[in-house]
């Protein structure tokens, strides 16, 4: 019975690439570490939260102001500079030239001095 | 979009220039917006950016800091490993010393600066755990027969413990090497008190007056402009707080200086090469540090910063040494 899998893991692992949509042989013959390997990935990014009490030492590089915690976008905010710090894997990322603009030009990664 | 494909293009011209070996200030203002910590002078910099070294290369000061984050971000996953074999496992030595010296008290607050995999930090966690141990063990002998009054003093006294949690904050600017740390720190049980942010030593993103201890271990020489780095650290500590530096230095002896060179540049990229698949890293990585101000010399950059009582020891004779100064 096992011979049959190795037989068809080594016939169809070049298959697998292109045909797809061919359900049932594919899967049996796909190692079930792959399905698994990608659903721990996602489980990780989404995972670690970010540690609020960091907030009360924790400002902007650039004006040194306070930030403000944005759950929905998962960024922390400088009002006055309107720039936002992203934040990933719950690690804040505070280099200023990874800021995001939040005004106009959302996605657009600048600095304002 | 428009702005990102301008991103992109400077970065492909930028990427050419640097494989025909581009050290002139005036080309490096034209091929676009600087990436390193340096103010963004992208638009206006016609005075030309100042050169610095990167190991025994000259490169723009721009470069530098998008160099050195190549570096690590290639040598984040082995890292570790590399730090044992190249340094024979004495670097845990070094960094014991480090904790030693410091002594930290529970309670007390770390940033660790340039901490990528969290080394200093998981070590202060711990020796500061270990204190309270010992503090709690010495009051329980002490209390072995408490009267009627020490008891309730007791149901006070146990409230004060939780606000006094000793913190760790471990600051780099390379998110792989933050990765690497909180991974290991996971698989470690090391959770609470320590916290991880990705940060520019010259632009640290901290409050002032906020930290009881910086520390910045084999970092320091790759920031691309030292001073400034000091006197963020001068800035976010309190007033009494320490800055501690363990970085390499000049070996003070002549003959091991030489056993010394020849196994940097002879065996340590070839390691490099062997376990981590990158030859260059190593090499920059020997390199740095012979360019990195001597043991005096980097004491009087910490004077000029503004700290107090600057002292420095030799670890290995030479090979490594502690600085320390406070913020008075």
């Amino acid at each position: 019975m096992f011979r049959n899998v190795f037989g068809r893991l080594l016939t169809e692992t070049i298959r697998v690439h292109r045909c797809v949509k061919n359900a049932p042989l594919t899967q049996r013959a796909i190692p079930a570490s792959f399905s698994a390997r990608s659903f721990s990935d996602v489980k990780d990014e989404a995972q670690q939260p970010f540690d609020t009490s960091l907030l009360e030492f924790l400002v902007c590089p650039l004006s040194k102001k306070p930030l403000r915690y944005e759950a929905k976008t998962n960024e922390l905010i400088n009002e006055e500079l309107g720039i936002a710090y992203p934040i990933m894997n719950g690690i804040p990322n505070m280099i200023p030239q990874e800021a995001r603009l939040l005004q106009k030009d959302a996605g657009a990664s600048t600095t304002q001095d | 979009m428009a702005a990102s494909m301008r991103l992109l293009l400077r970065r492909v011209i930028r990427l050419s220039h640097r494989y025909n070996n581009v050290t002139a200030a005036g080309v490096s203002a034209r091929s676009g917006c600087c990436w390193g910590p340096s103010t963004c002078r992208c638009f206006s910099d016609v005075a030309g950016d100042r050169s610095t070294h990167f190991g025994f290369e000259t490169v723009p000061e721009t470069e530098k800091a998008k160099r050195v984050y190549k570096v690590f971000e290639n040598v984040a996953q082995k890292y570790d490993t590399m730090n044992d074999v190249m340094s024979l496992g004495i670097h845990r030595l070094w960094k014991d010393m480090l904790l030693h010296a410091m002594h930290p008290q529970p309670g007390a607050r770390l940033l660790d600066v340039a901490g990528g995999t969290g080394d200093i930090s998981f070590r202060f966690l711990e020796y500061v755990r270990s204190q309270q141990e010992r503090q709690k063990r010495r009051t329980v002998r002490s209390m072995q027969t408490p009267s009627s009054q020490d008891i309730s003093n007791n149901y006070f006294t146990e409230d004060e413990d939780t606000s006094q949690e000793s913190r760790a904050v471990v600051c780099d600017i390379n998110k792989e090497m933050l990765n690497v740390g909180r991974k290991r720190a996971d698989s470690m049980g090391i959770s609470a008190g320590l916290s991880w942010v990705v940060g520019n030593a010259e632009e640290l993103p901290f409050d002032d007056d906020q930290f009881d201890i910086y520390t910045i271990a084999f970092g320091i020489r790759n920031v691309t402009h030292i001073d400034q780095a000091l006197q963020e650290a001068l800035r976010v500590l309190k007033p009494g707080g320490r800055f501690m530096c363990l970085e390499f230095s000049k070996v003070t002896n002549p003959v091991l200086a030489r056993i010394y060179d020849a196994y940097s540049f002879q065996m340590i990229p070839v390691l490099g090469e062997v376990i981590a698949g990158d030859w260059k890293s190593y090499q920059y990585l020997v390199e740095s540090i012979r360019k990195f101000p001597d043991q005096e010399e980097f004491k009087h950059m910490i004077e000029d910063a503004g700290f107090y009582c600057v002292t420095y020891n030799n670890l290995t004779s030479g090979v490594v040494a502690l600085h320390s100064g406070f913020k008075l």
